[in-house]
């Protein structure tokens, strides 16, 4: 009887330590990539020769994305699949490149990177710059709420603008939603 | 005892840990009941567009403009090997303002674009050809004097772009496109494709040194940026570009088999040598290439075939040559020699969910075709390349196994960079005694195309190319023309089901002896200008394809050659036949690519774009360098210096897993609820345990 108990107590303890380890992992992941990604950033436009954020990293960084105001620093990786989105935010395929004439989009995790997208309100500006490139300033116009299906909001198309996108709502306990937070800047500079 | 001190340590740890959970857990509820207010906030803003109607942002933020919607009826004439083709674009714009749309869509890469028409209700405007520069002024000053002007002009050989100004709101512009091409004929089986979509193209971030000996001006033309659509993936209901397509085929001799590929069709077979094919749905979604194959009555099957056509003075010849089947004895001399294969496998994001399957299918068939005289590699390239040895190894079945494995975990993600991919298969080395040979599958969404072509022309060496287009919208000129610059050829699977009939064909070819210098002889010696120039070598299958032009074509013709060891030849007369039309632009088509690939491969730009306007000019062909422009003498809508611009919706390519925003929320939270649920549970069960425990210890 005793035994029973104790096995479950352990068991459920394990469980339970896995779980919460994983959830620690994917926010560490999304730390610690950025980190070295920003530091592979500085060590090539210090001029150097372009390394590998990690050894086997076969992502690359291709925008620095800041909010001044708020202190955020990303850094934009060249994929947006669901396992690349796990080391930082990805500018989508077929978007415009970033800081060029059209619509560039970039998606993030709601609750690693992408959950300052929350606290942007019309008006903050957002800083973009591409690998090798100069710094272009963007302007937050609108923030809204649509359905995944709703491609429309990543047509490159019309003014040249900025769209940041995550999953909503951000406090959501299950994955999988269907809506998205679709953050709007327009380019000023 | 051991047993209880055991137990006494962990109810101690548990505890321990016990005051922090109890604080967790409070955390946990707290953030359940936060969670579920936020989603019932979810509902607030819904945004009102609908599905398969395209909207455009104007200056104004929350105020939008309707983007016109495209419907395409495609109508192909197929007379013995060539075929001519009638697409109709019809521009509607549910818009309540005058609207200018352009839309990008695709053409078989060996089209001849030479009709434009235009009709507004019952008039019908006929286009011209003009340089490109002078043809978008004439559209430019149409448009913004309030007329309507359509505008055909080439991006890429196979992609073309139609700007049509000046749709007025709720009204209907049909735009007529005709060209002529030459089918597809390989063992047998005639091949027409008509593509219907468009892979979306992946442009490399920065072009790899190594690729680009000096960038040319001249290029410009042919590497300049494209214009890319924005893909959407149709609702259940609405389709975003609608198509409807039949086919008449006159084969001039009893027809065999017909059947499409990949859509349904009705087949009507009003004689044995004519063929009627309409799909079986009214409309199609314009998200996968539509194919047609057909064979001739056996005894009907051509050996040779000559047509001719005069334009303007002059003539011009289609010369068609089926070389014989190789007999046992060659082919047993062919395949003694061992052969290196190296396997290069696209593994880019836009390879993502059917193709990456195919493209795992194909490898495995490649696997199965290797013996243990021969040498292989596999080589998986996107944002970076990782071969999976650094160089090849025998075909051991140990190897192959690992092999087989290596490939079972291969993912598709990142960017297409493709000549780090090239410049590692095609290293310039030659294994002594053995066959190299390359396979390259890829479903070819770049951007770069000329610099890899440079950078195949340079590095071949003896080793060969084979290139396998995978997925439902490969880019199939980039492919037949990267396996023309490595002599060798190009396979089509579009289904994963077809992937061990077309790779068995491959490898049957691959493992054949070839034709080699063919050479063509004309009656009178009179200069004959042919393209392609020399003869390519032709693989298992394959037929002797020439355009050709001179004063007169009379007597006979005779094209010979060596097949495997032994020499082989054929004569020809010009049928007699009522001369087959079209086949001057054919031949103008033809002179085109060569022109543009002397110009690729480093001749002199200016004097060569000079030649192609010339021949664009004569032959009233859409090129790099002209464009067909068709303008409305009659002003219909304002004139005005900023008509809004829509670019139409192009459906994604069927099975490439777009078609919504990504996905991007993790299972953190739900997996720190859990965990925390999970301890604190343990903590509950083993204090239960512990005060049952105590009246006994007491």
């Amino acid at each position: 009887m005793r035994r029973a108990t104790l096995l479950l107590a352990a068991s459920l303890a394990l469980f339970g330590m896995t779980e919460v380890g994983a959830a620690a992992w994917i926010h560490a992941k999304g730390y610690v990539a950025q980190r070295l990604i920003a530091s592979a950033w500085s060590h090539a436009s210090a001029g150097r020769a372009p390394r590998r954020p990690w050894p086997w990293a076969d992502l690359r960084p291709v925008a620095r994305l800041t909010v001044p105001a708020r202190h955020i620093e990303l850094y934009v990786l060249d994929d947006a699949s669901r396992r690349s989105l796990a080391f930082g935010p990805g500018l989508v395929a077929g978007t415009a490149p970033p800081a060029s004439g059209g619509n560039t989009v970039i998606v993030a995790h709601r609750d690693t990177h992408f959950a300052f997208l929350k606290r942007l309100a019309p008006g903050d500006e957002i800083d973009l710059q591409p690998a090798g490139g100069r710094i272009v300033r963007y302007r937050v116009e609108d923030a809204s709420i649509v359905d995944r299906s709703q491609t429309d909001v990543m047509e490159n198309e019309g003014t040249p603008r900025l769209t940041l996108i995550t999953c909503y709502p951000f406090d959501a306990i299950r994955p999988g939603t269907a809506l998205r937070y679709v953050v709007v800047a327009a380019r000023v500079a | 005892m051991e047993r209880g001190k055991a137990g006494e340590f962990i109810v101690l740890g548990v505890r321990a840990v016990l005051g922090g959970i109890v604080v967790a857990l409070a955390l946990g509820f707290a953030a359940i009941v936060l969670a579920s207010n936020a989603q019932a906030a979810g509902t607030v803003a819904p945004a009102d567009a609908r599905a398969g109607e395209l909207l455009l942002t104007t200056g104004t933020p929350g105020e939008y403009t309707v983007a016109p919607t495209v419907e395409t009826e495609v109508a192909i004439t197929v007379s013995g090997v060539a075929a001519r083709t009638r697409v109709t674009q019809s521009f509607h714009n549910p818009g309540a303002e005058f609207v200018e749309g352009v839309y990008v869509f695709p053409l078989p890469d060996k089209a001849a674009v030479d009709h434009l028409e235009m009709q507004i209700g019952n008039r019908v405007i006929v286009g011209e050809i003009q340089e490109k520069d002078a043809a978008r002024k004439s559209y430019e000053q149409a448009k913004s004097a309030g007329r309507k002007a359509a505008l055909v002009e080439q991006q890429r050989p196979n992609l073309f772009t139609n700007s049509v100004a000046q749709i007025g709101p709720d009204e209907m512009v049909r735009i007529t496109i005709e060209y002529q091409q030459t089918l597809g004929y390989e063992n047998g089986v005639y091949r027409l494709r008509f593509p219907l979509a468009i892979t979306p193209r992946y442009v490399p971030m920065k072009a790899p040194v190594e690729a680009l000996p000096e960038e040319r001006k001249a290029l410009e033309a042919s590497d300049a940026p494209l214009v890319q659509p924005a893909f959407e993936s149709a609702g259940p209901t609405d389709l975003v570009n609608p198509v409807d397509i039949a086919v008449s085929i006159d084969a001039g001799v009893p027809l065999g088999a017909v059947s499409s590929s990949y859509h349904d069709v009705r087949i009507d077979r009003p004689d044995t040598g004519h063929a009627l094919v309409s799909l079986a749905k009214d409309q199609e979604e314009a998200d996968h290439d539509f194919e047609l194959t057909w064979s001739l009555a056996p005894a009907a099957a051509p050996q040779a075939a000559l047509f001719t056509e005069p334009v303007a003075g002059r003539d011009y010849a289609l010369l068609m040559v089926v070389p014989p089947t190789p007999d046992a004895a060659q082919k047993a001399a062919f395949q003694a020699v061992p052969r290196e294969m190296v396997l290069v496998i696209d593994t880019s994001g836009s390879m993502q969910g059917a193709s990456i399957a195919q493209a795992k299918a194909a490898v495995d068939e490649a696997l199965d075709r290797l013996d243990e005289r021969d040498r292989f590699n596999i080589v998986e390239f996107n944002s970076i390349l990782r071969p999976m040895w650094p160089q090849a190894l025998p075909a051991t079945s140990a190897n192959v196994r690992s092999a087989r494995d290596w490939v079972a975990k291969l993912k598709a993600e990142g960017g297409t960079e493709m000549a780090p991919a090239l410049t590692f298969a095609l290293d310039g080395s030659d294994t002594p005694g053995y066959l190299r040979q390359v396979v390259f599958m890829t479903d070819g969404g770049v951007e770069n195309e000329d610099q890899l072509f440079r950078l195949i022309a340079q590095r071949l060496g003896s080793s060969r190319l084979f290139t396998v287009g995978i997925g439902s919208a490969p880019n199939t000129h980039f492919m037949t023309k990267a396996a023309r610059f490595g002599r060798g050829t190009f396979t089509y699977v579009g289904d994963v089901r077809e992937v061990h009939e077309k790779m068995a064909a491959l490898f049957a070819k691959i493992e054949s002896p070839v034709l080699q210098d063919v050479q063509v002889r004309w009656a009178d010696g009179s200069p004959v200008e042919t393209f392609p120039e020399r003869v390519p070598d032709l693989y298992l299958g394959e037929p002797v394809m020439l355009s050709a032009a001179a004063a007169s074509f009379a007597g006979t013709v005779i094209v010979s050659g060596t097949l495997g060891t032994r020499p082989w030849s054929v004569a020809l007369t010009p049928s007699s036949s009522p001369t087959a039309s079209g086949v001057g632009a054919l031949w103008a088509r033809a002179k085109i690519a060569a022109l543009m690939d002397a110009m690729r491969q480093g001749g002199d730009a200016e004097k060569l774009r000079t030649q192609v306007v010339a021949v664009a000019l004569e032959h009233h062909l859409v090129s790099a360098y002209t464009s067909l422009v068709a303008v409305d003498e009659t002003p219909t809508g304002p004139a005005t210096r900023t008509l809004k611009t829509a670019l139409v919706h192009a459906a994604l390519p069927r099975g490439s897993g777009g078609g919504a925003i990504p996905q991007t929320d993790t299972s953190a939270t739900l997996q720190l609820l859990l965990g925390l649920l999970a301890l604190a549970a343990a903590a509950i069960v083993a204090l239960i345990g512990r005060s049952a425990m105590q009246p006994r210890a007491a």
